[in-house]
């Protein structure tokens, strides 16, 4: 407890200089204006401005893009509140009870309850992971190749479990993922594997091209032209402060949102958008008066609100004490780290304290400016959803281009891109999920690597996977989600992950 | 024809692709994995799960109910991301940008001359300022400098 508190110490003495303050002002800004575009959410956003970290020391980029990260969970709430559309997938369940406060002429309470929500899930979620990240890591440091191939499957098989549709195909955009990141020089042989001459292609195809290509440019190609019908309510500053009735009824939801959102944001696949849905469902079950809930019940802001930025918290857990990306999100900022020279794992903690803690305290920083600023600033983000989508797609685009190019000044990256926009734009029609194929592809080298030590090690055997028990023991979960997710597909029943599937898609649209 | 069995159809076609490509790669053995080894494994775990989809997929929705309305924007979207990536090196980052953005904004979206003008203008010098003057992230400037 004492080192934590000393640790914490550090992270404060990085983060309180002006230049670190400006870092984090800016990536809330910049964060929250990505959470209010919709069709730019985190991960576009993350991508697109990576390159802006490139003169940066690593703490300050880090600084910067973790702000951008939460920043745009604030933000996405603000679009669902006034429009009803939600800003980013995390804040479907806010558009119900926001949207109906704001028609009610409440819109200022709901944007203050999910300011204030978001403020304290975000503030507690920085406790758990500073309080759970590093005695992770620890236990984690006795993992032999083994337990990491077993933990590796066993966090992909539980995110195509948890991501929605269809497991078979999830599995099969992981596959696909893998297979795309075995291009490149193999680690262990120096082999060109499916490289074909090209020899950009020497590293592999790189994770930021991919995650902008398939989550960027395919949502420009398939939103672009699209009718764009945008009534946004203004809101009244005059009540922006909740009546004490209103905030007696959030405080409850807020918790709840906390240490749900939390717990669920460290299981690998879509956690905050799961759990905005847990958290509501929640709220409306032990609610006295359910029938509220769809009327404009400040429990239904509350609740997802606070879960949704709990959850993003939560799931920089497995990320930094692991190594290992829950998401497409975490994913990018597992890569925009790497591009910084720092490889989050059990051993980040204790090489790289100034930049852990530093990141610790910037959020507990970032959390009050984006609660301080957010409110008065909110007319000037809603200005910007008056910015009509033809003269904003054309913009992004400009800024996809900018930052896939700008990692390794290649235009290969570029091209590679493209092909994973068309392959996003694809997908989507045919109805997979393209963050289990992002995931693949920043997975397959460690997965690789691990696996073929582990094959070494046990002399060609296979049974080192079920002889050895954290190793087993992930297995058995890798396979119990596995026969849960067939469930469904032999019984022809829909479950909650088709509804979750339809929601995400039902926001797709700007 | 359902979009699952297309789907699958596709998925293990290329899984038989990426069995035949490895040729060329050692597999080596099992306890000494080559570089052929790990990508044979994933070749076939998708070959797999391409077969379930088209044994599964009598029940998916119809190829043909997939809508395209936005087909023709995308399609001069995708025109400019390839564009981009076969001249930008060649022309330079703000001949290209401003080419590319004032195709989408004055043809593509008919939007007034003096705005497209006036975005295109600003967006392709402007964010050159930003990222190759101000921040230092280095930006292609063609053959003749610009």
């Amino acid at each position: 407890m004492e080192t934590t508190f000393q640790n914490l110490v550090l992270g404060f003495s990085t983060v309180f200089t002006p230049t670190n303050m400006l870092y984090s002002l800016v990536g809330c800004l910049i964060g929250t204006m990505v959470g209010v575009l919709p069709g730019v959410g985190p991960l576009a956003g993350i991508s697109m401005l990576l390159p802006t970290t490139f003169g940066l020391d690593t703490t300050s980029a880090i600084i910067l893009l973790a702000g951008i990260y939460y920043g745009a969970m604030y933000g996405g709430s603000t679009t669902s509140i006034l429009m009803s559309i939600p800003g980013e997938a995390a804040s479907v369940m806010t558009c119900i009870d926001g949207y109906a406060m704001a028609r009610k002429g409440r819109a200022g309470p709901a944007l203050a309850i999910a300011a204030i929500g978001s403020y304290i899930a975000g503030t507690l979620s920085v406790v758990g992971l500073m309080f759970l990240a590093p005695p992770l890591a620890r236990f984690a440091l006795g993992f032999g190749p083994p337990e990491y191939v077993c933990l590796l499957v066993c966090g992909l098989v539980v995110l195509s479990y948890m991501t929605g549709g269809s497991i078979v195909k999830n599995l099969a955009m992981i596959s696909l993922g893998m297979m795309a990141g075995m291009i490149g020089i193999d680690q262990m042989s120096g082999y060109f594997r499916f490289s074909y001459g090209i020899t950009a292609l020497g590293d592999g195809i790189g994770l930021v091209p991919v995650a902008v290509g398939l989550f960027g440019i395919s949502e420009i190609l398939a939103t672009a032209g699209s009718p764009e019908i945008r009534d946004v309510l203004k809101p009244r500053f005059r009540d922006l402060l909740p009546s004490k009735q209103e905030f007696r009824d959030s405080i409850g939801p807020i918790g709840r949102g906390t240490v749900l959102g939390f717990l669920i944001g460290i299981i690998p696949g879509s956690a905050h958008i799961i759990s905005t849905f847990v958290s509501y469902a929640l709220e409306r079950r032990i609610s006295k008066h359910p029938e509220r809930f769809g009327q404009g019940a400040i429990e239904g802001v509350a609740g997802p609100e606070s879960a949704n930025n709990a959850a993003s918290e939560g799931a920089l857990v497995p990320l930094l004490a692991l190594g290992v990306p829950t998401g497409p999100v975490p994913a990018v900022l597992l890569a925009a780290l790497m591009v910084h020279g720092i490889t989050p794992g059990p051993l980040f903690i204790q090489e790289q304290p100034v930049v852990f803690w530093g990141l610790i305290a910037s959020m507990y920083v970032g959390n009050l400016m984006l609660l301080l600023l957010n409110l008065p600033m909110v007319g000037i983000f809603v200005n910007l959803l008056r910015v009509p989508y033809r003269i904003l797609y054309p913009t992004i685009l400009l800024f996809c281009v900018v930052g896939v190019y700008a990692v390794n000044s290649s235009m290969v990256d570029v091209a590679i891109m493209t092909v994973m926009g068309v392959l996003g734009y694809l997908l989507r029609k045919m109805d997979f999920e393209t963050a289990p194929l992002v995931l693949g592809v920043i997975l397959a080298p460690i997965i690789e690597f691990s696996f073929r030590q582990a094959l070494a090690m046990s002399g060609g055997s296979y049974a080192i996977f079920v002889e050895r028990p954290i190793s087993a023991g992930f297995l058995a979960l890798a396979l119990i989600m596995i026969l849960l997710g067939l469930k469904p597909l032999i019984f022809k029943k829909r479950d909650w992950r088709d509804r979750l599937s339809e929601v995400e898609k039902g926001c797709d649209a700007p | 024809m359902t979009m699952d069995r297309v789907s699958g159809a596709f998925l293990t076609l290329l899984g038989l692709f990426v069995v035949w490509e490895r040729r060329v790669l050692p597999l080596g053995t099992a306890s000494h994995p080559g570089p052929g080894y790990f990508p044979l494994l994933l070749a076939i775990l998708l070959i797999v799960l391409g077969a379930i989809l088209i044994a599964r997929g009598k029940g998916a929705k119809k190829i043909r109910s997939v809508c395209w309305p936005e087909a023709p924007h995308a399609v001069a979207i995708l025109g400019c991301c390839l564009f981009i990536s076969l001249f930008m090196e060649t022309i330079g980052y703000r001949l290209t940008l401003l080419l590319t953005l004032g195709f989408l904004f004055g043809v593509v979206e008919r939007i007034k001359v003096w705005l497209t003008l006036a975005l295109t203008l600003g967006f392709s010098l402007g964010t050159f300022w930003l990222f190759d003057s101000l921040l230092r992230v280095p930006l292609p400037r063609g053959g003749w400098g610009f």
